[in-house]
């Protein structure tokens, strides 16, 4: 048995070798099916953090009434703070609401002209409300409906925004439906490619397993030495699929920081999901040769 | 040694490759089985290394009626019985010495035991210098001599040749044919199955005339009359 096993791996390997270019080609059309997989993967990722991005943008603003005192509105900021679907609450004063409308009109002379005028400062302070998720801030907002909170607000600019929000919501969930669309034909794809390379591979030895069965050699002969090779064809690939695609990430990143305009980071993403990404990616090139192998060896063993 | 009693092959849907075919070989015996393309002479061969499966009829191989041999068998089988093709059907990326030895990686022969057999068996075949070259690196008629060596080196008690020189020219044939002879005198069975009549004609040996799937005649040095 242990004679029979060395000899199924040296017939693996010299298979492999002697039939270089039938390799070549083969494991080429293995690293292409595992590289456009992680460009989906890196695609998916950079969408989602896009959307996240654009979701970090939207937020709504509450704006009290001059006359309410910090300590009102801090509670109010209290309270938003402890409902589930709210994600943040920053508070602005009256003074830095005036100085943010300053620094908004810096170039309206008249505005500021207007200000000077007034000499005090007609602002109150206001609640600047972030949400977990852009499909929340009805709800959220629904909680300032109680005369309690609803007396101390002059203004929300939820309505303004309200059809951008929904139509970015919307956008949002629709991205989401089409990457997983795109991903599963591309996966469905990947497979069908490794299956056929994998049995025309088969295919061109098909004189040879005859030619084994007729010698005498059993099934699991014939067999083992093709399946284990199809694990050689998968680990290689993985290997230098990963190879490919470092340098990549790295070429992409600042790119991608600077449109997302955030601290994401594709090449960390791929260092803290390393293991389950090419983990995954090993055992489905595997079980697919090892299946497209088995089927394919099948119909000439049958000698 | 090979026993056929009333064997009869119809492939689908109505083809009749062997009818009601009942003949013997002995041990040590050279027999030629001749007749026309179509006569249901490889089949027989087929039959005889389970390739196909009789329809009706038994067939006994050295005392072992293979007539509905399990699968798991069949490997068995082949590793007691040598067989030539016209196609050679050697592994076309492993050199000589590999696919001599490859006849006996399958029944477990242990590494040094294959080293020492092997040089033999070529020495015999006449391929001694050539084992490290691919069948390709070779002539027609060495390939074939190599085919022969793979079938003999598990020291087969039968040896089957179907159509041998079909892809041969006569001068190698006829080596071919000397070779199988040579074999024969050995002590091992040989049953070559051909339509080239004069190669039959020059053996000398027993010949079977098969046609339409039956045995139309069989004679103890006999010639092969069309």
């Amino acid at each position: 048995m242990l004679t029979s096993t060395f000899r199924v791996i040296k017939f693996a390997f010299q298979d492999f070798f002697r039939n270089f270019w039938l390799s070549f080609v083969t494991l080429t059309i293995l690293i292409l099916a595992l590289f456009s997989i992680n460009l989906l993967i890196i695609f998916n990722v950079v969408a989602k953090s896009a959307i996240i991005a654009i979701e970090n943008k939207i937020d709504i603003s509450v704006y009290f009434k001059p006359s309410i005192s910090e300590d009102q509105v801090k509670n109010v900021q209290r309270y938003l703070q402890g409902i589930s679907q709210v994600k943040e609450v920053q508070y602005i004063s009256q003074d830095q609401a005036l100085e943010n409308f300053k620094a908004k009109h810096q170039d309206n002379p008249k505005i500021l002209e207007s200000l000077k005028e007034i000499e005090q400062n007609p602002l109150g302070a206001s609640l600047v409300i972030k949400a977990k998720s852009t499909d929340q801030y009805t709800l959220i907002l629904e909680q300032l409906v109680d005369p309690q909170y609803s007396n101390l607000i002059e203004s929300k600019n939820f309505d303004d925004h309200k059809a951008v929000i929904n139509r970015i919501t919307t956008i949002t969930e629709k991205v989401n439906y089409g990457v997983f669309v795109i991903a599963l034909i591309f996966t469905i794809i990947s497979i069908l490619i490794i299956f056929n390379a994998i049995r025309m591979a088969i295919y061109t030895h098909r004189e040879e397993i005859m030619a084994m069965k007729l010698v005498g050699a059993t099934n699991w002969f014939v067999r083992a030495p093709y399946l284990l090779q199809g694990v050689i064809f998968s680990f290689l690939a993985v290997i230098i699929t990963i190879i490919i695609i470092y340098p990549l990430l790295g070429f992409v990143q600042p790119y991608l920081a600077l449109l997302l305009e955030s601290d994401f980071n594709i090449v960390k993403y791929f260092n803290q999901n390393f293991a389950f990404i090419f983990g995954l990616e090993f055992l489905g090139a595997i079980v697919i040769n090892l299946l497209s192998s088995y089927w394919a060896i099948n119909r000439y063993v049958r000698v | 040694m090979i026993n056929f009693k009333k064997i009869t092959k119809i492939f689908y849907p109505k083809t009749v490759a062997l009818k009601d075919l009942s003949f013997q070989v002995q041990p040590k015996e050279f027999v030629s089985v001749v007749g026309r393309s179509g006569a249901g002479k490889s089949t027989m061969i087929k039959i005889l290394t389970a390739e196909e499966k009789p329809d009706q009829g038994k067939i006994i191989v050295g005392g072992w009626d293979i007539t509905d041999i399990k699968q798991s068998e069949i490997p068995l089988l082949r590793r007691q019985i040598g067989v030539v093709y016209q196609d050679f059907k050697l592994l076309p990326k492993k050199t000589i010495f590999e696919n001599v030895a490859f006849a006996l990686e399958v029944c477990g022969t242990s590494a040094n035991k294959i080293k020492n057999i092997i040089p033999q068996v070529l020495k015999i075949v006449g391929l001694k210098e050539k084992s490290d070259r691919y069948p390709h690196q070779l002539s027609g008629g060495e390939i074939q001599r190599a085919a022969i060596a793979r079938a003999l080196v598990h020291r087969p008690k039968i040896l089957l040749a179907d159509e041998p020189t079909g892809n041969l020219d006569s001068i190698n044939s006829k080596d071919i044919i000397d070779l199988l002879l040579k074999i024969n005198e050995f002590g091992t069975t040989v049953m070559l199955v051909t339509h080239n009549k004069d190669m039959v004609n020059r053996i000398k040996k027993r010949v079977v005339l098969i046609d339409g799937g039956q045995i139309i005649s069989d004679q103890e040095e006999g010639k092969y009359v069309l």
